[in-house]
């Protein structure tokens, strides 16, 4: 009786297990297998042409490539300012409360960063549809992400080499300088690489402040130079596909955002691991 | 050094502030005009006869999350059991984690078109014997988002079953336990705070969730079970928070001031709403000094 | 001091960042119908002349309106016409809308309610399924299937004109919440697959295949079909223009796309795309090509009259 409730019981695990390992397998191979016409170098490099139907997705990933350029070079400074005040400058309760904030910030729906977008950049600075209105809420959505990289792969570093830079008579900025941020350099890059995968995947915080559908290259200026995004692109479509011509495009362009942020998941997959299996094996 | 960490935190805290403020001032309009319980509880949201009442939208909302945590729920705990307890090499477990994390990867534009072009049909089929008008309904959208949410479950459950220190399994096994037993009666009711964090964050995730929501779900308003347990809501189309801020209305709502409050005051319930569910989860979390669960 | 000045620094940057020498391209919203025409102009005009015409949908048609009104896009693309309330909407606004192309809205229906026997519906009929008084194909001499209407999106010109048409002013009609569709393709896909669907729908995308359009039954008994001919010679009532509205003069690279579209080249696309140009009303009523004649009656009287009139 045990034994076959113990049966049932890692049946039901393997079963569940096998479950969420094919879904993913089924979503890149649904992906894969209608993309797979219009998929080409040209695809990438050319420009959409007859709202979608034609061409490729060139503009589109250089829109992208602005957006989460702009986001990272919001992130990246700020986390480690927040990462360094999280593990190093600030008191304990100070600490708490910021981790909170961290937790909270992570939650916010995007929709809420894209209203913010609009309410403040378009609406109140005027700015209309702007690429920088983009990058900054971006860059505010994964900051939380960037920064508890950051701050975890700081809290790993062996208390030893602090305390050995503080036998050395280093005050704290310099053994901030000297030790953590060298061998923190880790955990901003996988930080930096799962914002960049997030950011780049992102519709709602682009989708009332700095995405248009067609027609726009490179930014030139902050008010009224919005950018093509590849999410935009397809969310655009989904919806209203011009044309049932552009549906292997449509797939396609899908195919190339999966790529891109699977492959860039995939670069900072060893840090998270890692950090994950270090983790309380008591 | 230590004066730019400050000065990020103030930054970031100063943004934060004004996040809220924001939606809190522009929602004033609304709730002078139509009261704070008939904003909240109202059930027919009407912008052209200036009617805003969100209790459809909050239906909606929950309906399609508690959908995704029904389905998410065993599938994820399943996994997290597997991979935490199941004796297995280091490699598959390396592995099998490794494709639930890029399951989280995926862009949610990419689930909604998987939604629109293929799920929808799926659901459509499934529901022909009670005659649906069409594919999108919440149910599609809870589907949709149950996929979604299962890597943060899986990631925060397995995190929550591995930190039950190996003393405690070598103790069940000591007293004749089975592998099986030791996870059902010890590690499973110790990890159990863990468990329920790893709910609450991912049901923050599935309340926040637009795009794909927005492409599946219908988008039409107003829609309540009556009698009020009824699930056949389920199998029509319905409107969630997110959905009706992605949609056209902001748009339109762009410079009249009550409309416009409105539509912030839907974005500060539903970052309430986030928040609150975030903010328990994340206690029950970080009370263990587990920051590791806010990298989403 | 170093700080307070690159404080000051920022705050001037962001808060005159407005002023900035903004791109100067030009911004065209609106209308989804009225889309696939602009943004293929869009880019011939790019390969041809390396004008920058930025495009999007957001909103529909009233949404167009409503950034052009608020500056956020030079050019509003509309598939209805301009109404007294967007005028007292926006008093300072000087619209100058220029037609590019006629269009007519089609009533259309799934294929088990076409071959049920439903081939026609008169206002009257239109209006009870719109409030919800009919429940069933039955109640209107169709096959026994619950109505299944896929009302378009707020916003949308296509709705309206529909219900400016059914009730005389947007604001009359009745608050129902019907299930909402966004697109035309996106109406066409739900009607083709739902038995007992019907919807608002551009003409153009009616193919008689997956969805098949209704006639509209005049008060005087006659049964219009939305053809080009009769969109032609003005009997179905139906009818809207395919708009670009400029606030003021048209700027010159509004210029430019305005005269590609009224020119052959943009015509053709007006055309390709399942509308009907601008000239197409002459030839239907005049056979013999008039050159350098504008259309006479239909086109030139929807300007005038611009809501199709309200039926009894």
């Amino acid at each position: 009786m045990r034994r076959a409730v113990d049966r049932l019981f890692w049946g039901f695990a393997g079963a569940a297990t096998a479950l969420a390992l094919l879904a993913f397998v089924a979503i890149a191979g649904a992906i894969l297998s209608r993309a797979w016409p219009a998929l080409s170098w040209r695809f990438l490099t050319t420009a959409a042409a007859d709202g979608g139907a034609s061409g490729g997705v060139g503009w589109q990933l250089v829109g992208t490539a602005v957006l989460v350029t702009t986001a990272l070079a919001v992130a990246l400074p700020l986390a480690t300012g927040l990462a360094l005040l999280v593990e190093v400058f600030a008191g304990a309760r100070t600490a708490r409360l910021l981790r909170l904030g961290l937790y909270v910030g992570n939650g916010i729906p995007s929709i809420v960063f894209g209203l913010f977008a609009l309410a403040v950049f378009s609406k109140a600075l005027g700015w209309g549809k702007s690429w920088l209105a983009g990058g900054l809420v971006l860059g505010f959505m994964i900051l939380p992400t960037v920064t508890v990289a950051l701050a975890e792969r700081m809290a790993a570093i062996p208390l030893k080499y602090r305390e050995a830079a503080a036998g050395l008579g280093l005050g704290t900025s310099d053994i901030v300088r000297a030790v953590i941020l060298p061998q923190s350099v880790g955990g901003l890059v996988s930080g930096a690489m799962l914002g960049l995968a997030r950011a780049a995947g992102e519709t709602a915080p682009i989708l009332f402040a700095a995405a248009v559908f067609s027609g726009a290259t490179w930014p030139a200026g902050i008010a009224e130079s919005p950018v093509l995004a590849l999410p935009y692109h397809i969310f655009v479509l989904a919806q209203d596909s011009l044309d049932p011509a552009a549906t292997p495009r449509l797939w396609g362009a899908a195919a190339v955002l999966l790529a891109l942020a699977v492959s860039v998941s995939a670069v900072a997959l060893p840090a998270r691991l890692a950090a994950h299996e270090e983790a309380r094996r008591v | 050094m230590k004066f730019w960490a400050w000065v990020a935190g103030g930054l970031v805290a100063l943004i934060g502030a004004a996040l809220a403020l924001l939606f809190v001032v522009d929602a004033l309009p609304v709730f002078r005009h139509s009261g704070f319980g008939a904003y909240l509880f109202g059930s027919e949201w009407f912008y052209r006869a200036e009617r805003f009442g969100i209790l459809s939208m909050l239906y909606g909302t929950l309906a399609v999350a508690a959908v995704a945590l029904a389905v998410a729920t065993p599938v994820g705990l399943g996994t997290a059991i597997f991979l935490a307890e199941a004796p297995l090499p280091r490699r598959s477990r390396l592995l099998i984690k490794s494709v639930v994390e890029l399951l989280a990867g995926i862009p949610s534009v990419v689930y909604g078109l998987l939604g629109v072009l293929v799920l929808r049909e799926v659901v459509f089929r499934f529901l022909a014997p009670w005659e649906p008008l069409s594919g999108d309904t919440l149910l599609t959208a809870g589907l949709l988002l149950a996929v979604m949410t299962l890597p943060t479950f899986v990631t925060l459950a397995d995190d929550a079953l591995r930190g039950v220190p190996a003393v405690q399994r070598e103790a069940g096994r000591a007293l004749g336990f089975s592998r099986g037993e030791v996870v059902r009666r010890v590690a499973l009711p110790q990890a159990l705070p863990g468990l329920v964090a790893a709910g609450l964050l991912a049901l923050g995730r599935a309340l926040g969730e637009t795009i794909a929501v927005f492409l599946v779900v219908g988008r039409q308003d107003n829609q309540l079970p009556s009698p009020w347990w009824s699930p056949a809501p389920l199998a029509a189309s319905g409107q969630t928070l997110t959905s009706k801020l992605g949609g056209a209305e902001t748009f339109l709502a762009y410079d009249d001031p009550l409309h416009w409050g409105a539509m912030s005051g839907l974005a500060l319930v539903l970052v309430l709403l986030v928040t609150a569910t975030t903010l328990i989860g994340g206690r029950l979390l970080v009370g263990r000094g587990g920051i590791r669960a806010a990298r989403g | 001091m170093l700080l307070k000045r690159r404080l000051g620094l920022l705050a001037w940057l962001l808060t005159s960042s407005a002023l900035f020498a903004a791109s100067s391209s030009l911004r065209v919203v609106g209308s989804t119908t009225v889309n696939p025409v602009v943004v293929r102009a869009a880019e011939k005009l790019k390969a041809e002349k390396g004008l920058a015409i930025v495009v999007d949908t957001q909103g529909g048609s009233s949404g167009g309106i409503t950034a052009l009104a608020d500056g956020r896009a030079d050019v509003a693309m509309a598939s209805r016409p301009l109404t007294d309330g967007d005028r007292t909407k926006y008093p300072k606004v000087d619209f100058r809308p220029v037609e590019i192309g006629v269009d007519a809205l089609a009533v259309v229906v799934a294929k088990d309610v076409w071959e049920g026997g439903v081939r026609a519906l008169s206002a009257e009929q239109l209006r009870s399924i719109y409030d919800g008084t009919f429940k069933n194909w039955q109640e209107l001499g169709g096959p026994d299937r619950r109505i299944a209407f896929f009302n378009k999106e707020p916003g949308r010109g296509t709705w309206e004109v529909f219900v400016h048409w059914l009730y005389g002013d947007a604001k009359k009609a009745p608050h129902v919440a019907h299930l909402e569709v966004g697109s035309n393709e996106e109406a066409r896909t739900k009607v083709a697959s739902t038995p007992g669907g019907i919807s608002q729908l551009s003409a153009a995308w009616a193919d008689g295949r997956r969805v098949f359009p209704l006639a509209i039954r005049l008060p005087d008994g006659r049964q219009v079909t939305p053809t080009k001919e009769h969109l032609a010679d003005g009997s179905y009532p139906l009818a809207r223009p395919l708009l670009l509205i400029t606030n003021g003069p048209p700027s010159a690279t509004a210029k430019a796309l305005l005269d590609y579209l009224l020119g052959p080249a943009g015509q053709e696309l007006v055309r390709a795309a399942g509308y009907l140009g601008l000239r197409d009303g002459a030839q239907q009523a005049a056979p013999l090509p008039q050159k350098g004649t504008r259309p006479t009656r239909s086109v030139g009287a929807l300007l005038a009259a611009p809501f199709p009139r309200p039926q009894p």
